[in-house]
């Protein structure tokens, strides 16, 4: 059947990663598959679980939202700067990354609790964070961010520094240069890791089940329905909220089909 | 006053610093800085339009300290290696660009714009994203854009070097002619035939020291040292000790060949070069009382554009460019004799050698 050995290569090749394939698609097929239409029907239909899926993508967009703000300049930063202590402020910003989740969301309660520095300042404007939107966003936040400053200080790594210099050399500022030569140039990656971060904070359970039970996102709603009613009432919703993912993710898809990237030969001097 | 005075600049990048730069350019000079890569000739660009900072020295506009402004209060256009044309904007916004940031008017900006890509011969693109453009269009978009707003001194890093060959001229023209407008023209380069062609002075700059400034005459004609020399494209170059022998003055090469000097004052020791078009060959025809007339052997023979190079070993490896239309010996052919002579008038002293000496 082999002709020779590249033949048994490729045939290796191929069959290890429809393994893996079949591996991520299997469990979430099967998951489908076990799901009867009216079960799945209901449960969209069912007010708690609708408010439940909006709450999560609403909360995890206005996370990202409000995070960017500061993630891109040190994705900027850190794209361009070199200062000591750079590597240590990367392993900083990779950690929520590697640790685990119940454990960033035991550092963040303990930030945030009515005895933390964060929790006794909102408390003094009135605002409890414990179990309330603030806190879900903040442990969205904690565990995703990596995404969206790795991604944008990818994207502005790879803009020619030249252009920058040339853009102050025709009078521009620092931030004009930023905001209209950096930002549209690296457009791409910032989007892309804005769409990571977003995708990875709404479907965080392990700090958001910590820091806020309720109001309840989809992933802690599914895990709730799971340990008090098993498998059977878990996987409807656990279906939907896969295919809202899905949606989102095709539609990202869609919107930044990768154009021919523009090539700008870089400085040499 | 010159309009822009260089004074004893120097930086450091890493392992690589620009040491005590100093020179002048005057209004409506066509400076030419020559030099290899990686010489610094892009960083002291860069510390003139204010995109790095001396450690020391001072740089003047116009008699007026601008070593510490920033960019934008210099006055100083840098036009990029490869352009930096952004590539997220067509070609009337790349020109509209330097005056937005200066908050001009939008209808004078359209005033501005298309004058100046009218100039430039670019109208026509205007319209176009930039990133399909042709290297020549996309060096007069980068051109247009930088002299938009009329800087005083403009700075241009190798605008040839990523031309295609059939445009070079039309850019080399315009460039002229900007400066015969008017224009201070700073040109950073490494091919010093292209510096001849341009500069009405030349700087070679290497290692990150100005090492010889002048007339492009001047510097051709009597190089510094050996580097400057050999960058020239001087090939005959040889050590030699000076002996005075009467009245005259007698160079021995290290290989032992014997030649004549002119009437002057030489050290004991020095280097002398003679440019190869000065190597005449000898055809038996006119006079013979030539004086370094020597003999060797032909060791090669290559055609050039211009007509022939030829490689004789007389003691030393001396080259001698022949161009069409002059006598050649009749059996000349590799392997054979043949006597050539260099004129005493020709052959130059290299004054100053030592620590910039190195290639």
């Amino acid at each position: 059947m082999f002709r020779g050995k590249g033949d048994l290569f490729r045939w290796t090749i191929m069959v290890l990663s429809a393994l893996v394939l079949l591996f991520i698609v299997a469990p979430l097929a099967s998951m489908a598959l076990n799901t009867g239409k009216s079960e799945f029907f209901s449960t969209v239909a069912d007010p708690d679980v609708r408010e439940s899926v909006w709450f999560t993508l609403r909360i995890s967009f206005l996370s990202t939202l409000f995070f960017a703000a500061g993630a891109i300049p040190l994705a900027w930063v850190m794209a361009r700067k070199q200062f000591p202590g750079k590597k240590i402020i990367q392993g900083i910003i990779d950690l929520p990354v590697v640790i685990p989740h119940t454990a960033a969301g035991i550092a963040l309660l303990g930030l945030i609790s009515r005895e933390g520095v964060i929790g006794k300042a909102a408390g003094a404007v009135g605002l409890n964070l414990i179990n309330n939107p603030v806190g879900t966003a903040l442990a969205m936040a904690f565990v995703s961010l990596p995404f969206l400053i790795n991604s944008a200080r990818d994207g502005f790594a790879s803009v020619p520094e030249k252009l920058e210099k040339a853009a102050l050399s025709l009078g521009a500022g620092r931030s004009r240069v930023f905001f209209s030569i950096s930002v549209p140039l690296a457009w791409r990656s910032i989007i892309s890791g804005f769409v990571m971060m977003f995708a990875r904070g709404m479907s965080e359970f392990g700090a958001v089940v910590i820091v806020a039970y309720h109001p309840m996102t989809a992933p802690v709603m599914i895990y709730e329905r799971f340990s008090a009613f098993g498998l059977t009432y878990a996987r409807p919703l656990s279906v939907l909220f896969v295919l809202v993912a899905l949606v989102i993710f095709v539609l990202f898809r869609m919107i930044s089909v990768e154009r021919k990237v523009r090539q700008i030969p870089d400085a040499n001097a | 006053m010159p309009m822009l005075s260089v004074s004893n600049l120097s930086r450091r990048f890493g392992s690589f610093s620009l040491k005590g730069i100093t020179f002048d350019v005057a209004e409506g000079e066509y400076f030419v800085l020559l030099g290899r890569s990686g010489s610094g000739k892009t960083k002291l660009l860069e510390l003139l339009a204010g995109l790095e900072y001396p450690d020391s020295g001072n740089i003047y506009v116009d008699g007026v300290d601008k070593t510490r402004e920033r960019p934008q209060d210099r006055n100083v256009g840098l036009v990029f290696q490869d352009y930096a044309v952004f590539p997220h904007m067509t070609t009337y916004d790349n020109i509209a660009f330097p005056l937005r940031v200066r908050h001009v008017s939008e209808a004078e900006i359209r005033n501005k714009v298309t004058a100046i890509a009218a100039r430039m011969n670019i109208v026509s693109i205007l319209s176009r994203r930039t990133h399909n453009l042709s290297g020549g269009e996309l060096q007069r978009t980068a051109l247009a854009r930088t002299l938009v707003v009329s800087p005083r001194l403009l700075l241009l890093d190798e605008p040839l070097a990523s031309i295609d060959a059939s445009l070079k001229d039309d850019i080399a023209r315009l460039l002229r002619s900007l400066n015969r407008a008017g224009q201070t023209i700073i040109h950073v380069t490494h091919d010093f035939a292209e510096a001849i062609g341009m500069a009405t002075r030349v700087g070679v700059i290497h290692n990150g020291r100005l090492i010889q400034t002048g007339t492009p005459s001047e510097v051709f004609d009597h190089p510094v040292n050996r580097f400057v020399a050999r960058y020239t494209g001087v090939r005959n170059i040889f050590r030699a000790r000076f002996k005075k022998e009467g009245a005259t003055w007698i160079a021995t090469t290290e290989k032992g060949l014997r030649l004549i000097l002119e009437a002057s004052e030489y050290p004991d020791a020095g280097m002398l070069i003679i440019r190869s078009r000065n190597v005449k060959l000898f055809t038996g025809i006119g006079n013979t009382d030539k004086q370094n007339l020597i003999t060797g052997i032909v060791v090669e023979i290559v055609a050039t554009p211009s007509g022939i190079d030829i490689e004789i070993l007389a003691g030393e490896r001396i080259f001698a460019s022949i161009t069409d239309g002059e006598h050649l010996p009749e059996d000349l052919r590799e392997g054979s004799e043949v006597r050539f002579s260099m004129d005493p008038a020709d052959l130059v002293f290299i004054k100053r050698t030592g620590s910039d000496d190195s290639e």
